[in-house]
């Protein structure tokens, strides 16, 4: 018996690192393949601001000693040049080119990956915990096991045609998202400095995880997902219900007996999370400010990749709607339509972060696949990060709605949008509402699985509560 | 690394100074410092031919040919400004019609596609002479027909017709006079029109033409002196008229050979004139002119050769007070006189930014400026950068060791 437990499990745990290398070995390939197959000239993998080749050029002009945002190539961070920089100019003989820079992708996609997997196995355990504190024993003993959400988020990840065409088409958003996953890892982890290092280089790389501090402050506070308080509240009345309720001091040692449940705010990770990020960023704005002293400074800096990113400088088709948009709008109304386009974002921010509180992990994947909806400059690398993180929430999306529907419409879109950008541009026979419309199409999947996912989470949410309303009512 | 760095800043700081000083007291002992203060900016010609008629054919092609050498050796036509009776390229007379030529082999077409004359015809005249020199002009005269100089220009200023003593004929029915010419100079000294004058001219008797010069700065050469007459070259027969003169022959004769890029000085024009073959004597006068001749490169004046400065920084983004600093360091290799300039400003600049740092309340404040002021003397960007992301790993394994 004993061994071939052992074996099986050994085998589950193999099972992994086999895909994890296949994975691995599959984006080899295809980097070896001529001309990285052309992805990288692709609008829905390289905007603006994700392209390799305007970094390249962006450290071609430092090189010049031109600053290196001269012309409105590169829009990136000034440390990303300097990392990656060196690396795009180096050539071996016989590789393809930017062979080093698309082995870093490829590392930073195998860091991504194992991130997950820990944040998944921590939530994982925090949500074993939380129903053996509900005493859920119908969910605990169901007859398939609870699927190990990290491994599958994982493998999600890795194997979703999105990653690894961000990957291989030299873009580069496997960077921004590992300073977003390992953000939430440390704060999964109540790491505080490691979460605030994560927060403060996602917001320098890209504006919009700025957002991310609400899930970050309430995961600290808080700590990971869990069912919310109201049902351990009620839990410990239905139990308290039991006994008569004369004994008082009976009670009270019923209580302090029950382990305890978080839900008190506990302030001390956050203020050190908070103390953290002031000084990261003081770290990295140092760092920044010293990189361009000769190009203009940290404002002009400022101005050159947040305001790029806000302002909508570059309308060049991608796979979000602002630019066919920004195209036509006129330049009096320009600056309320952005304004409207960005505070999309905000106002959604609020309301969700009450009623999402006690999930935060699963409101940072909201909030990250809002972002990436309505940001400046879209591309299939943020998706790639949703959709990824969305395996996080397996067990709990299991009756989710329409996803048939979702995972069809994904994969239509990402076949037909590059057909009608064709059609568009190289043959002239389409025109740009082709290529709009699968856009919009997009964003209107994204929308779907957005509110499908949180909905189906509610529900969970209310299933986890009928066993213990059946109690009371039987009960009473 | 970051003390050395300090240290050799401030070293040369305090060597500048010095330097600064020294230079302070020696120019202080010289006569005339308005000419040595100015930077050297631009180069500019007025070329003026004074006669008219088609038996003066040789004297437009004088003026052409040194119009086009100067153009061929950098200046462009918006500094020159060239005065030309230019009768002759179209004259019913002209066997080669729109072709001036300055020798008998026709080899070279002076009257080409890019000739840009100013003033023409009978705009020739003693009164515009004066004020292109003056810059006293009507509100209606078009920017091409000003000299639109500054107190760091060169001109060059070269006139040929028919002169005597202490005069010049202009159109056969004016003449400019020697203590005319001396008076407009002296009105362009005072209105800061030129750093520099070269007055050269090719007229019989020309050197009583600036005898009565007396502005500082002006050097002037003549074709012959007084009693002497200046003759012309040869005899085209072809075209039927002398082609050109001999003192401008040998001028161009040495500019043929050179190109922009030469450094011949002035003394070696000067020196090159022989007086058997020109049949006067070429009379050139010093006095009023500081510099050595054989200092200065005829690209001076006859070209427009300057002097590159190169920084690092970006064109318009600097703030003044960094661009300031980086000509400071520049301006170490650079010659003496460039100096005093750029001297008074850096040290008004940093009384203020002193003021206004004890002006500021807060410590937050001196901090942040005390933190500008430690970024601004890192020299090796790149290597810090790199540094500072490579302290990034340990820094975040310490915090995370810290608060495990």
């Amino acid at each position: 018996m004993e061994p071939k437990e052992q074996s099986k499990e050994k085998k589950e745990k193999l099972w992994f690192w086999n895909w994890l290398i296949a994975s691995v070995i599959f984006r080899l390939v295809l980097i070896y393949f001529p001309k990285n197959l052309n992805l990288a000239s692709r609008p829905e993998v390289s905007t603006p601001l994700t392209s390799l080749r305007r970094l390249a050029e962006g450290y071609w002009l430092k090189q010049l000693s031109v600053s290196p945002y001269a012309g409105s190539m590169y829009h990136g961070s000034p440390l990303l040049l300097s990392l990656l920089g060196p690396l795009t100019v180096k050539r071996i003989e016989g590789q393809p080119d930017h062979l080093l820079c698309s082995l870093v992708f490829v590392i930073a996609d195998i860091v991504n990956a194992m991130l997950i997997r820990a944040t998944g196995q921590n939530l994982q355990m925090e949500y074993i915990r939380s129903l053996k504190l509900l005493d859920h024993v119908k969910l605990l003993e169901k007859p398939g096991k609870i699927i190990p959400s990290g491994d599958i988020a994982a493998l999600v990840y890795l194997w979703n045609p999105f990653t690894i065409v961000a990957c291989v088409g030299l873009s580069t958003s496997p960077i921004e998202n590992l300073a977003i996953i390992l953000s939430l890892y440390g704060a999964c982890k109540r790491q505080a400095p490691l979460a605030a290092f994560g927060w403060v280089i996602a917001t320098h790389l890209s504006l919009y995880p700025a957002i991310l501090i609400i899930p970050m402050i309430l995961l600290l506070g808080y700590g990971p997902d869990t069912p919310p308080r109201k049902l351990f509240l009620q839990r410990r009345n239905v139990e308290v219900g039991d006994n008569p309720p004369n004994d008082r001091c009976c009670e009270r040692e019923e209580v302090v007996h029950r382990p305890e449940v978080p839900h008190i705010f506990s302030w001390r990770p956050v203020i050190h999370f908070l103390c953290w990020t002031s000084l990261w960023s003081v770290y990295v704005l140092v760092l920044c400010g010293i990189s361009v002293k000769r190009y203009g400074g940290l404002w002009e800096l400022f101005k050159r990749t947040y305001g790029f990113m806000l302002t909508v400088q570059d309308l060049s088709p991608n796979i979000g709607v602002l630019w066919y948009f920004f195209a036509e709008v006129f330049d009096f109304f320009r600056n309320f339509f952005l304004i409207v386009f960005h505070g999309n974002i905000l106002f959604m921010m609020l309301p969700l972060a009450i009623r999402l509180k006690h999930r935060p992990c699963f409101l940072a994947f909201v909030y990250i696949a809002i972002s990436s909806m309505l940001k400046s400059y879209p591309s299939v690398g943020d998706s790639a990060l949703y959709l990824g993180l969305l395996g996080l929430f397996v067990n709990e999306l299991a009756d989710m709605q329409f996803s048939f529907f979702l995972f069809c419409g994904y994969v239509g879109v990402s076949l037909l949008s590059p057909v009608m950008h064709n059609l568009w541009i190289w043959r002239g026979t389409g025109n740009a509402n082709f290529y709009f419309a699968t856009a919009m199409a997009y964003a209107c999947l994204q929308i779907i699985l957005v509110v499908e996912s949180v909905s189906a989470m509610l529900n969970h949410d209310r299933m986890l509560r009928k066993p213990l309303t059946e109690l009371q009512d039987g009960k009473s | 690394m970051r003390f050395k760095m300090y240290g050799s800043f401030r070293c040369r700081m305090v060597l500048l100074l010095l330097f600064l000083l020294l230079d302070c007291n020696f120019s202080n002992c010289l006569a005339d410092t308005s000419s040595e203060a100015t930077t050297h900016t631009n180069n500019w010609a007025v070329l003026v031919c004074t006669s008219r008629f088609w038996f003066n054919y040789r004297h437009m092609a004088n003026t052409l040919s040194l119009y086009r050498t100067v153009k061929r050796l950098g200046i462009p036509d918006e500094r020159i400004i060239l005065m030309l009776a230019d009768d002759m390229a179209c004259n019913a007379r002209n066997k080669y019609p729109a072709q001036v030529f300055n020798n008998e082999n026709h080899k070279l077409n002076l009257y080409g596609d890019n000739v840009e004359v100013d003033y023409r015809g009978y705009e020739v005249t003693v009164e515009n002479f004066f004020r292109v020199l003056t810059g006293r002009h009507e509100n209606a005269v078009p920017r091409s027909k000003r000299l639109l100089s500054d107190e760091g220009s060169h001109i060059l200023l070269y006139m040929t017709g028919h002169g005597g003593d202490e005069f010049l004929k202009f159109q056969d029915s004016e003449e400019l006079q020697s203590h005319d010419l001396a008076d407009a100079v002296k009105q362009m000294k005072e209105k800061r029109r030129f750093k520099e004058l070269l007055i050269m001219v090719d007229t019989c008797q020309a050197a009583t033409l600036f005898s009565q010069l007396q502005s500082p700065g002006v050097l002037a050469i003549g074709s012959s002196m007084k009693g002497e007459n200046s003759y012309s070259h040869h005899l085209d027969s072809d075209v039927g008229v002398s082609v050109v003169d001999r003192f401008t022959f040998y001028t161009l004769g040495f500019f043929e050979r050179l190109n922009m890029y030469n450094n011949d000085s002035l003394i070696s024009l000067f020196s090159s004139y022989n007086p058997s073959m020109l049949m006067s004597t070429a009379y050139y006068r010093t006095d009023l002119y500081q510099r050595h001749l054989e200092e200065v490169p005829v690209t001076n004046f006859f070209g427009s050769v300057m002097e590159m400065i190169h920084t690092d920084s970006a064109y318009s983004l600097l703030s003044r007070k960094e661009s300031f600093r980086v000509e400071i360091k520049m301006s170490a290799d650079k010659s003496v006189p460039d100096k005093k300039r750029l001297m008074d400003n850096p040290s008004d600049l940093d009384q203020i930014s002193e003021l206004n740092i004890e002006d500021q309340h807060g410590a937050l404040k001196r901090i942040w400026s005390t933190i500008q002021k430690e970024m601004e003397k890192v020299e090796d960007v790149d290597a810090f950068v790199s540094y500072g992301l490579v302290l990034i790993v340990p820094l975040l394994a310490v915090s995370m060791w810290l608060t495990w």
